[in-house]
């Protein structure tokens, strides 16, 4: 006899003895579960399937609970969801793992790092290429120029050195871009929405890209010729051949972005007017106005901003300078400015940099790369005046030294009395920074840098259907993956504002371990690859690309290195998945943690009890469906786990190796071993 | 021609009667000439008193002596032989501790003490067996042992105090030939041992209670499991299950019936949540003891998923006088909300410890006033633990509650199974909480997610709180907690865990605050929150305290005032136990 009821205001019919858990499941109700499975007896351990039934006192646990006629279920009431939240609260404070690797955590854009490494190790190219592109397009553009926070986080330092992350990935982006079976973009079904963005740079790209795959029609406006921002007008040739970049540009294009270039706005495109044609705008225009160094002389002949003096070479043209350069800044555009200049045929490239090479925050590699490209650091030095002399400049600079540490923990330059220095030049590049000029962007509200004020969890602007994205706001210039991270949540920020969703963008909750040395100890070193590449004298002249790429050999060692720190088990994961969707507070019950080494349950069998929530489903799968008994609970209260239930010698005879347990287990408890 | 009863329950044997009985047998081996008989009996409840031993002539119990040492035994021996008792009158019990027995109301424990567990013939001369026989030969039917049991309003003296008749009667409803009744012998409170006492004392009583369960809801097999660390009870009642078999009671067609039942006993392997019904079922199907979820219930699928019926040895103890004197014999003791009598072990700092059979109704201060005879040394009594790890503790201020379910369950305590501890103003009330939860946290079984984790993260906050690093906000972080893993947890241990907290949060929150607050423990107990010094004034320089200090803490001149260094004591309290001048002072 069928029985009716309600649950959530569904009305539910269960079979005779069907249970509120099973019934509910088939009518779309989802109640979470961690230790019922339709394969095995109820257990009722978890305790997260309770709901709660009008009339009676006690919450049920819907995975033995029978609906009785007429039962009004709920499985949404403040009550339900406590009791929920604690048993995972409670469950998380004894978890420990990484959900995902800190490679993928320490990603601005949360590029899935781990899985393209694994995927390349595996010659998996295209889906190493697909992996990537869940996140941003244009991996091999930011392949070859990305600062890798990714390796920064990676934890094959604990061993040696980092995975050679950046650089794989533009491997495996150029492999697929010659392969002739190009990576293409999945676009949405048609929405009938129509977004605008104004400003073409990675972050713009991204955007367009992300809205694409949602389904909206997009408009890219951009006031250069060509696509591409500051990849395409900020980095140089030899880092970046633009041939790739326009390559990974057609793709984007080729899913129906439509490129607008040349249009700049407020003189060949009103502000309003997009505004008004489009349901949602983009502000991506990135910070395009090179900092001025506020020292008198600046604006003489033969002083130039780092940026225009770059985009002129993006533009095809060859700035002119003369023999002594002096390149102001210590940042990447400092070090893309004076290796040009080096190639540009300059003799005397100097960089003025305040403080010590320490505190550069260019990349090691770039530092290193210019030192051997001939390029003079005068480190602790700050220009005060620049003078006309003759044709030439002179250019004054005051000697400093370190002081106290300030706010940021970097100790601060100080000037040495009296102590200063002269230098010839022929021209000055200016490189300390970027800022935003947002001329023509009307009515929106902008911060007293003149960036845009853009809410960090939704990216609205004070303008009801405009967003921004990337250098232009807040905080002003970062580095390119950071402004395509922005961009992708900005996507998804406008697409839920498009669909009349909550806009707001919430970084999922992941569990995080913490590593030493002594947790690596037992593994192999193996050298990081090398990337193979021109000489300093092969490349100093020149534009042509400095670097080779890996070898398919090279590429695939390299990724063999990676530790695969994050949970094999995450996209099953039903412990992470409950967890964000009950908002849970992880740490609200502190206490021990258990440390324990795995357990070898049979050859091919592993099990990570840190991560095993002892819903049992691994052992009672083992006995009611694998008909074994070969895996059991050992020990009592907080210190029980699943063991092997005889000696390992009659683990090889008895376990079928069959891998049900492995399927059966909702969390990354249980692994076979490859 | 006298009888000599040694006392021999687990706690007699404890305090010596074996070498008592040796002494007594050696004695009357060699000569034995007006013919005098030594035998054994169980514990009467006096724990306080043993060894005992009891002269009866016949039936009638003329001496009881207590106290009792090998060296006694000679007097014994003489006293008998000389028909004198007055040369015993120096053992012999004291008027005022022989009211320990007379203030009690004896129906589970009515033969404990008296008869020679050993002997199903002394069972059967106090109208052992009667109830079956009159069930067996008179017709009465499943329906109408069922409905003698409501009549008497018999409730699960295991704890939860769940209707006896209403199991029986759904085990006898639920469909299938094939039926268990099983009894729960697994007494794992600490400070609990009412069950140890039936088994040891009285097994046949036990038998027959379950026989009558058996018939009642048509099993054919009947389980009794037994803790592994009761020994002596499993030894007896294997006595008894032989000797009930040989004479009919138990095997197939009792007494020339067609009711056939068999019985067998189960010794647990030493865990506490076996207790737990559905977890001792498991246990007996030979797998890890682990609560099962309920429903359904072991009245429709319990042991090897057949209908079965399940209570505790107290329990069962009731129903053949139930049966042989009537329902409404046993309704008739009692309060409106709780029927018959119930057994508690009496412990803690109470001058009469032992074991106590009561009718119900009687308040907690008869109790331990009037039968336990108070504090012992005369201190202050600050409160009562019932129901152990189940249960929680009541203040003074409510020692005038009644015993019945009702009332006590309104206390946050619960009847539970009979342990009742006594405590003074010495015990600290968050360490005995600290104390409780530590036992069931880790006997937790370890299946549900409240019970395994929630208990450890209650522990670690009562931890930290005794140990002086408590803080702001732990309070109600373990009202939280404890509120979660009630909701929560799968089985009673889970369940109930979070009472001794509970009731110490509810009538001691003081006392937790001032470890919090000030890291202070007001009960001079938890040794991270006090020290100890010696009064100048009291001490006479004896030096005991110095010799026994482990940590070589103390110094001072014979004859004049000691001193405790307090960054060397370990505050091991040897000093406090050997002081004879009380100078000790612990704050």
């Amino acid at each position: 006899m069928s029985i009716k009821y309600t649950i959530d205001g569904v009305e539910v019919i269960a079979e005779d003895g069907e249970t509120i858990l099973s019934s509910a499941t088939r009518a779309g109700v989802e109640i979470p579960t961690l230790c019922f499975a339709e394969n095995t007896a109820i257990y009722g351990a978890c305790g997260v399937c309770v709901v709660e039934v009008e009339g009676v006192p006690k919450l049920l646990r819907s995975c033995s609970a029978k609906p009785m006629e007429g039962y009004v279920v709920h499985t949404d009431t403040p009550r339900v969801i406590r009791a929920r939240k604690t048993a995972f609260e409670l469950l998380l404070s004894d978890h420990t793992g990484d959900c995902r690797g800190p490679c993928k955590l320490n990603c601005p854009a949360g590029t899935d790092c781990q899985k393209y490494v694994n995927e390349i190790k595996d010659g998996k190219y295209f889906e190493a290429v697909s992996t990537i592109y869940e996140a941003f397009p244009l991996p091999a553009s930011i392949g070859r120029v990305c600062p890798h926070p990714c390796e920064d986080a990676c934890r094959r330092q604990l061993v040696e050195e980092p995975i050679s992350i950046a650089f794989l990935k533009a491997f495996a982006a150029d492999k697929v871009l010659a392969s002739g079976n190009k990576y293409k973009i999945e676009t949405g079904a048609d929405t009938g929405k129509r977004v605008a963005i104004i400003g073409g740079g990675p972050a713009g790209l991204t955007a367009a890209f992300k809205l694409r795959e949602y389904g909206h029609a997009v408009t890219i406006f951009d006031q250069q010729p060509k696509m591409g921002g500051m990849l395409r007008y900020g980095i140089p040739q030899y880092r970046l051949p633009k041939e790739v970049l326009d390559e990974e540009i057609a793709i984007i294009e080729e899913a129906g972005v439509l490129m607008k270039n040349n249009v700049k706005l407020g003189k060949d495109i009103q502000f309003d007017e997009i505004t008004k044609t489009y349901d949602a705008v983009l502000l991506a225009i990135g910070a395009w106005t090179s900092v001025p160094m506020r020292v008198p002389g600046e604006d003489l002949d033969g002083v130039i901003g780092g940026i225009n003096f770059l985009g002129k070479l993006g533009l095809g043209e060859t700035p002119e300078i003369g023999k002594r350069v002096a390149v102001c800044g210590g940042g990447n555009t400092a070090m893309d400015a004076c290796r040009t200049a080096v190639r540009l045929g300059a003799e005397e490239v100097y960089v003025i940099y305040r403080r010590t090479r320490n505190e550069m925050p260019a990349a090691d590699i770039e530092i290193e790369e210019a030192e051997e490209e001939g390029v003079i650091f005068k480190f602790l030095t700050n220009p005060i005046e620049i003078t006309k002399d003759g044709d030439a400049l002179n250019m004054k600079l005051q000697i400093m030294e370190l002081g106290e540490p300030d706010a940021s923990g970097r100790r601060s330059p100080v000037p040495v009395e009296g102590k200063t220095e002269d230098i010839k030049l022929d021209n000055v590049i200016m490189a300390i920074g970027q800022v935003a000029n947002c001329e023509g962007v009307n009515g929106v509200e902008l911060t007293k840098k003149g960036t845009i004020v853009a809410d960090e969890m939704t990216f609205r602007t004070n303008i009801e259907n405009v967003f921004a994205a990337g250098d232009v706001t807040n905080k002003g210039a970062g580095i390119a993956i950071a402004a395509i991270g922005e961009a992708a949540k900005a996507a998804f920020c406008i697409n839920n504002y498009l669909e009349g969703a909550e806009v707001r963008y919430k970084a999922p909750y992941y569990v995080q371990d913490e590593k030493t040395e002594a947790d690596f100890e037992d593994r192999e070193k193996q050298d990081r690859a090398e990337m193979p590449g021109l000489s300093p004298a092969e490349r100093k002249n020149n534009f042509k690309p400095i670097y080779f790429g890996f070898s398919e050999e090279t590429a695939r060692k390299e990724a063999s290195r990676c530790l695969e720190c994050g949970c094999h088990d995450y996209y099953d994961c039903r412990l992470i998945k409950y967890a964000n969707w009950f908002d849970v507070e992880p740490s609200k019950f502190p206490g021990e943690v258990h440390k324990r080494d795995f357990i070898e349950i049979a050859d091919v069998i592993e099990h990570n009890p840190n991560k095993c929530v002892l819903c049992g489903l691994c052992y009672r799968t083992c006995e009611e469906v694998a008909k074994k008994t070969f895996i059991g609970l050992y020990n009592r209260g907080f210190n029980t786990t699943i063991n092997p239930m005889f000696s390992k010698i009659e683990a090889a005879a008895y376990c079928a190796t069959c891998g049900k347990c492995v399927d059966a287990c909702p969390t990354g408890a249980m692994r076979k071993k490859f | 021609m006298l009888k000599v009863v040694v006392g021999e329950g687990s706690c007699g044997l404890a305090a010596g009667a074996g070498k008592v009985h040796a002494k007594l047998d050696e004695l009357f081996g060699a000569s034995n000439p007006t013919g005098a008989v030594v035998t054994i009996t169980s514990c009467i409840g006096m724990c306080f008193l043993e060894p005992i031993v009891d002269l009866y002539d016949g039936t009638e119990l003329v001496r009881r002596l207590v106290h009792v040492t090998e060296a006694d035994a000679e007097k014994i021996y003489a006293a008998v032989n000389a028909n004198d008792l007055s040369l015993v009158d120096d053992i012999t019990i004291t008027p005022d501790d022989a009211s320990f027995l007379e203030k009690q109301t004896r129906i589970a424990l009515r033969n404990c003490g008296i008869i020679n567990p050993m002997s199903i013939d002394e069972y059967i001369a106090r109208g052992g067996y009667d109830a079956l026989k009159k069930i067996l030969t008179t017709g009465m039917s499943q329906d109408d042992v069922i409905e003698e049991i409501d009549k008497s309003g018999l409730k699960g003296r295991g704890g939860a105090g769940f209707s006896t008749a209403f199991k029986w009667r759904a085990a006898k409803k639920s469909e299938g030939e094939e039926k268990y009744l099983i009894c729960n012998a697994d007494e794992g409170d600490p400070g609990a041992f009412m069950d140890r006492a039936v088994i040891e004392g009285d097994p046949h009583n036990l038998i027959e209670g379950m026989l009558i369960g058996a018939y009642a809801i048509g099993a054919k097999e009947a389980i009794v499991y037994v803790r592994a660390e009761y020994p002596l009870a499993i030894v007896r009642l294997e006595n008894a299950i032989k000797e009930a078999t040989a004479r009919g009671y138990l095997g197939d067609n009792i007494l020339g019936s067609n009711f056939s039942c068999k019985m067998r006993i189960k010794a647990g392997a030493g865990a506490f949540v076996c207790g737990e019904e559905t977890a001792l079922i498991e246990s007996l199907e030979g797998k890890r003891g682990m609560p099962r979820l309920k429903p359904p219930f072991p009245a429709q699928a319990g042991f090897w998923f057949k209908p079965s019926n399940i209570n505790n040895v107290e329990t069962y103890a009731n129903v053949a006088w139930i049966i042989a004197n009537g329902g409404d014999a046993f309704a008739a003791m009692g309060t409106e909300e709780s029927k018959g009598t119930k057994v508690f072990a009496l412990t803690g700092k109470i001058k009469r410890g032992g074991l106590v059979e009561i009718p119900m109704g009687k308040t907690l201060r008869e109790v331990i006033y009037d039968i336990g005879g108070g504090i012992r040394g005369d201190k202050e009594f600050k409160a009562v633990q019932l129901g152990g790890p189940s249960g929680g503790c009541i203040p003074a201020s409510l020692l005038d509650t009644v015993i019945d379910y009702k009332a006590l369950g309104a206390t946050g305590a619960i009847m539970g199974s009979g342990g009742m501890v006594v405590m003074d103003e010495t015990t600290c009330m968050v360490g005995m909480a600290r104390f409780f939860l530590d036992f069931t946290a880790k006997e937790s079984c370890g299946k549900c997610v409240h019970c395994r984790i929630g208990t450890k993260r209650m522990l670690e906050i009562l931890g930290r709180i005794v140990e002086g690093k408590g803080e702001e906000g732990d309070i109600e972080k373990l009202e939280e907690l404890c509120m979660a893993v009630k909701d929560g947890a799968l089985c009673g241990l889970g369940q109930t865990a979070p009472n001794p907290v509970l009731t110490t949060i509810r009538y001691f929150r003081d006392e937790m605050e001032a470890h919090i607050t000030d890291k202070r423990c007001p009960a001079g107990e938890c040794r991270d929150l006090i020290t100890y010094s010696i009064d100048p004034d009291k001490c006479i320089g004896c030096s005991a305290c110095a010799r026994k200090c482990p940590a070589d803490a103390i110094s001072g001149e014979i004859k004049s005032p000691f001193v405790i260094d307090p960054d060397k004591c370990v505050k091991c309290g040897n000093c406090k136990t050997v002081c004879r001048q009380d100078a000790i002072i612990i704050k």
